[in-house]
């Protein structure tokens, strides 16, 4: 018996060929479970998977103390701003691989020489890290929630807070991943990008606390209200408060939906950002 | 079917000119496009693919005008740029796959096409490991495929064959002649050596500074300057004589004879001559005038 290779040679395509649309869906599901790990080398789950169990710490303390003293431990809108370091350093490492090896490696004109446009690749990630994020916050509130709801504390769950705080977990999502990539996009070097990012959050949260404890110290506590926007943290929950009428993690915000119009300016301008940094990398 | 047709095409940069008023066309099969580093060619695939506005002038892939059809005519066209363009920690595989779907390509058939493009441009085992380990040789197959995974009905290929060694670069060539002749997709291929473009292309377009030196089918570049080269073991003197005498232009050059090939007959008259004199044949063959000869007018 003999076993005989056949080349059956080259063999065209006519199967179906997806618009815009699906490949950049394709896009922001790789982009996604790259920024868990997932499909990359074992090392680079390492860091967000570490993150994501540190992030569900407080939930499982707080279930603890609600199981053992039955009171409530953590409020949901208060678990952004009480992790936002651990948040910061996700958004730190993980917005740089989303767009720098693209940059440094040029794989971006092998994007751009297909169907999906700039704002196709720049949308696709921002949806990737902004879920990655979201994903980050949501599960430990979830747990918490479920935690709660099989608790049965005393009184009436806090299905308001919860839900206030996964509206709040999308804003922030969307404000952090739009300035974390607009930073992290002008370096195709991810040490530069893991740094910028990192030093922006640290950067922001000083210069706000120094303001606040200054304008505080010399009694002009409606600047000091102001002084909380600077971090973004502090922002968001500014606009979970107006929303919701959550209580504010700060000593009070500045009245009306100012906060929510500034997260909406720096969104706009960090995708601005973004959109013209690539439409320059483009013809590079 | 024109593949692609440019009418004075214009691309101004700050400080250059790249392209000046160029004005051409090329049909299916493989057509090579040759020039010397910074002519213009890949700022031509570039304003081809739609990735670069032309500064003025009107530029029509298969049939389709690169201003206004820009995403229709990407769909159908795989580029392989000439510079380095992969991701060292992903493998082969992963990533003419990724690459597939970003053509729209629905995942199964990605992964099924992936494996038969990676298999036909010779990639086969190694295409599971990081891509961060492979040779110049497997990363140009590697760069070529993604190019070719959507089974495109034109592909632009920015200098294939740089930096492979001679072998490497024979494979490239027979590869690309593969693409245009059996795969049955057109090729733009250039490169800034012209001998070998001349080996697999059916049609060659050589520019220079953004402007057209010429452009035409490869037989009429052999053609123009074709010529018998004839060796015999003595009596090289004679033969010329008795040739001129018969009214063919000669010239010796050391050992061998070079007989203009004017029609038909010439190749007659040699035999005739040969026969004539008694003379021992040694060596009889064409001498293909070579597309370098362009440059050298």
């Amino acid at each position: 018996m003999t076993a005989v290779i056949h080349d059956i040679g080259y063999r065209r395509y006519d199967g179906p060929r997806l618009g815009r649309f699906p490949a950049a869906l394709a896009l922001a599901r790789h982009s996604l479970r790259g920024a868990y790990g997932l499909g990359r080398p074992a090392k680079s789950k390492i860091l967000p998977f570490l993150i994501a169990a540190i992030m569900m710490l407080p939930a499982v303390v707080s279930i603890a103390v609600m199981a053992l003293l039955k009171q409530e431990a953590i409020s949901y809108p208060a678990y952004m701003v009480t992790m936002e370091a651990v948040i910061a350093i996700f958004l730190a490492t993980q917005s740089p691989y989303m767009v720098a090896p693209d940059l440094r490696f040029r794989v971006l004109p092998l994007y751009l020489s297909r169907p999906v446009g700039i704002v196709d690749y720049v949308g696709a990630k921002l949806a990737a890290l902004a879920t990655a994020l979201f994903v980050l916050l949501a599960v430990p509130l979830t747990i918490l929630f479920i935690g709660e709801l099989l608790i049965d504390l005393p009184g009436p769950p806090h299905t308001h807070d919860y839900l206030a705080a996964l509206v709040g977990g999308v804003v922030l999502s969307v404000l952090l991943a739009s300035i974390g990539l607009a930073l992290a996009s002008f370096t195709p070097r991810r040490g530069l990008g893991v740094a910028s990012v990192i030093a922006f959050y640290l950067f922001t949260s000083a210069v706000s606390a120094v303001f606040v404890g200054v304008l505080q110290s010399v009694g002009k506590s409606e600047a000091a209200a102001w002084a909380w926007l600077a971090n973004p943290f502090f922002l968001v929950d500014a606009v979970q408060v107006w929303l919701f009428g959550t209580n504010p993690i700060g000593d009070g915000y500045p009245p009306g939906p100012w906060a929510l119009v500034i997260v909406l300016v720096v969104t706009a301008l960090a995708v601005l950002g973004l959109l013209a940094r690539y439409r320059k990398a483009a013809t590079a | 079917m024109a593949i692609l047709a440019t009418e004075e095409l214009t691309k101004q940069f700050p400080r250059v000119t790249a392209l000046r008023q160029l004005t051409v066309t090329a049909g299916t099969g493989v057509t090579g496009l040759v020039g010397a580093n910074g002519a213009g060619k890949s700022t031509l695939i570039k304003i081809l693919l739609g990735l670069l506005p032309p500064t003025s002038g009107r530029a029509q892939v298969l049939d389709m005008d690169v201003g206004t059809h820009g995403a229709q005519i990407r769909r159908v066209v795989g580029y392989m740029p000439e510079h380095d363009c992969l991701p060292p920690d992903v493998s082969a595989t992963e990533f003419v796959v990724h690459m597939a779907q970003m053509s729209g390509l629905p995942r199964t058939a990605a992964r099924e096409r992936a494996a038969d493009t990676l298999r036909h441009v010779g990639l086969h085992e190694e295409r599971y490991r990081p891509i961060g380990g492979y040779s110049t040789g497997m990363r140009q197959r590697v760069k070529l495929a993604q190019a070719l995974v959507h089974d495109p009905q034109l592909v632009f290929l920015d200098e294939p064959t740089n930096g492979l060694d001679p072998q490497g670069r024979d494979d490239m060539l027979a590869l690309i002649r593969r693409i245009g002749s059996e795969f049955g997709i057109s090729v733009l291929v250039t490169s800034h050596l012209l001998g070998e473009l001349e080996r697999v292309c059916d049609h060659v377009i050589v520019i220079d500074g953004g402007t057209l030196l010429r452009s035409s089918a490869i037989s009429e570049f052999t053609q123009a300057t074709q010529a018998l080269a004839v060796e015999v073991e003595e009596g090289l003197e004679p033969l010329a004589a008795r040739l001129s005498q018969v009214g063919e232009s000669v010239a010796v050059q050391g050992r061998l004879l070079t007989v203009e090939v004017r029609s038909d007959e010439t190749y007659d008259a040699v035999r005739d001559a040969v026969c004539d004199l008694d003379l021992n044949l040694i060596r009889l063959e064409q001498r293909h005038g070579r597309i370098e000869d362009v440059f050298r007018v």
